[in-house]
């Protein structure tokens, strides 16, 4: 389990993700603990307000008029197709942009639209190609009531092919046998309650990992299908 | 092709004044009210243009991220909260994290027609850049602690952060170890954070 509480090693990585030398799949890490950590949202604002005024020796430079014509018609168009603004609008706001960019929105605007207990563990699961994919996340599960996990897909148009169904996995630490937590939709943001006899394992999770599997699920309770996403998990409370 | 025209000074505005007035037309753009949204273009593209042609050192490339910007900036301009940043920081941040995150997609290594920039000017110890940092009244402290690096840390810190060199860029274009410039790095933002917030105190 990484570890992402040392406060030196917190304070160092949020420096390096501000100043751009943070990259590749560490930088996709990063961004993506940004949106469940509160903390290291504040730790890294604190780095953007010193460094910013640095982009004050960039000069200003005068766009072509292309530019602004270009967002005038990309938000024209976007209010007339607009039904219900908040929810239609912004998937399809999404669609045209990356998830990266949401997530890092998500770090100055501290995403709290519901009050809930802050997520005590995440797992980030990449797809084949390291892209991050899904993320699942969880309170401490001996404060919820009714214990559940949230799941984020990341992908920007996922797809499932007819006749299958996405089965999520618990992963043990060790050489455990995967646990099956149960079958999700592609939808953007889920929310699954789990049995009290997972939910009370899940804080000793390794990690998470999705596969695909008959329609129904897996037949046999452990993956049969292929895996398509997986991660680690990392305690963040 | 084209340089950058010769350091401009940025015009000055009262800080304070400016960021209220950001802060402001924002929130009309919230409201989806596109004339306040235009002002918001105007007064601050230029920045965010010179910011992303320094990181992305292509015309082309600075555009379409300056369009999709403002295209989410439009669509999350009611998620800017006041209390947790500058307007201009925040709205600087997602500039440059967009081009950052435009360097990575791997189609974009292959070097096409390169925006011409010159790096050399943070390599010595003369105060040309600072000079103009300490000009402007909210950069003043920054300016005063970058001076107090070692040339070696300023320069590294300002190749990355303001032209989006990675560490492997650093260390190709100073000729050194990437261990080295690594360290450079790190100490040079550790000592920067320790003059800072000396100055706060």
């Amino acid at each position: 389990m990484a570890s992402y509480r040392n406060p030196e090693l917190r304070d160092k990585l949020a420096a390096e993700y501000v100043v751009g030398t943070l990259r590749g799949r560490a930088r996709s890490r990063f961004q993506a603990l940004l949106h469940y950590d509160p903390d290291l949202r504040r730790i890294v604002a604190e780095w953007e307000a010193r460094l910013t005024p640095l982009t004050a020796a960039a000069g200003e430079i005068a766009p072509p008029a292309r530019v602004w014509q270009a967002v005038v018609r990309r938000i024209a168009g976007a209010a007339r197709g607009a039904g219900s603004r908040t929810g239609l609008a912004f998937w399809r706001g999404l669609a045209v942009t990356s998830t990266a960019f949401v997530l890092i929105l998500a770090a100055f605007i501290g995403v709290a639209p519901r009050p809930e207990p802050l997520m005590a563990m995440v797992a980030v699961m990449n797809d084949d190609k390291g892209q991050p994919a899904m993320v699942v996340s969880w309170p401490q599960m001996k404060a919820a009531r009714e214990p559940y996990v949230r799941i984020k897909v990341l992908q920007e148009h996922p797809s499932m092919a007819p006749g299958t169904a996405w089965e999520l996995w618990m992963l043990p630490p060790g050489k455990g046998a995967p646990v099956s937590m149960g079958l999700i939709s592609t939808d953007a943001h889920q929310v699954m309650e789990l049995k009290p006899a997972l939910a009370h394992r899940m804080e000793g999770a390794w990690g998470v990992a999705m596969s695909v599997e008959p329609k129904g699920g897996s037949p046999t309770g452990t993956p049969t299908g292929p895996v398509i996403f997986k991660g680690q998990c990392v305690k963040i409370l | 092709m084209n340089r950058l025209p010769p350091d401009a000074l940025p015009p000055s505005r009262a800080p304070d004044a400016l960021a209220a007035q950001l802060a402001g037309l924002l929130a009309q753009a919230a409201l989806k009210n596109q004339r306040a949204f235009a002002h918001l273009y105007e007064l601050t593209a230029p920045k965010l243009y010179g910011v992303a042609l320094r990181i992305l050192r292509r015309q082309d490339w600075a555009e379409e991220v300056l369009q999709e910007c403002y295209v989410n900036i439009w669509n999350h301009a009611g998620d800017y909260a006041v209390q947790k940043s500058a307007p201009l920081t925040w709205l600087t941040s997602i500039v440059r994290h967009r081009c950052l995150d435009w360097l990575r997609r791997p189609q974009q290594e292959a070097t096409g027609e390169q925006y011409d920039i010159a790096v050399e000017a943070w390599q010595d110890d003369s105060p040309g850049p600072l000079e103009q940092l300490m000009a402007s009244s909210e950069a003043a402290a920054l300016a005063r602690c970058l001076r107090q690096l070692e040339a070696k840390q300023r320069q590294s810190i300002m190749l990355a952060f303001f032209h989006g060199l990675s560490h492997s860029e650093l260390a190709g274009h100073m000729k050194q170890p990437l261990g080295t410039v690594k360290t450079w790095v790190r100490r040079g933002l550790e000592r920067l954070k320790g003059c800072l917030s000396m100055g706060e105190a």
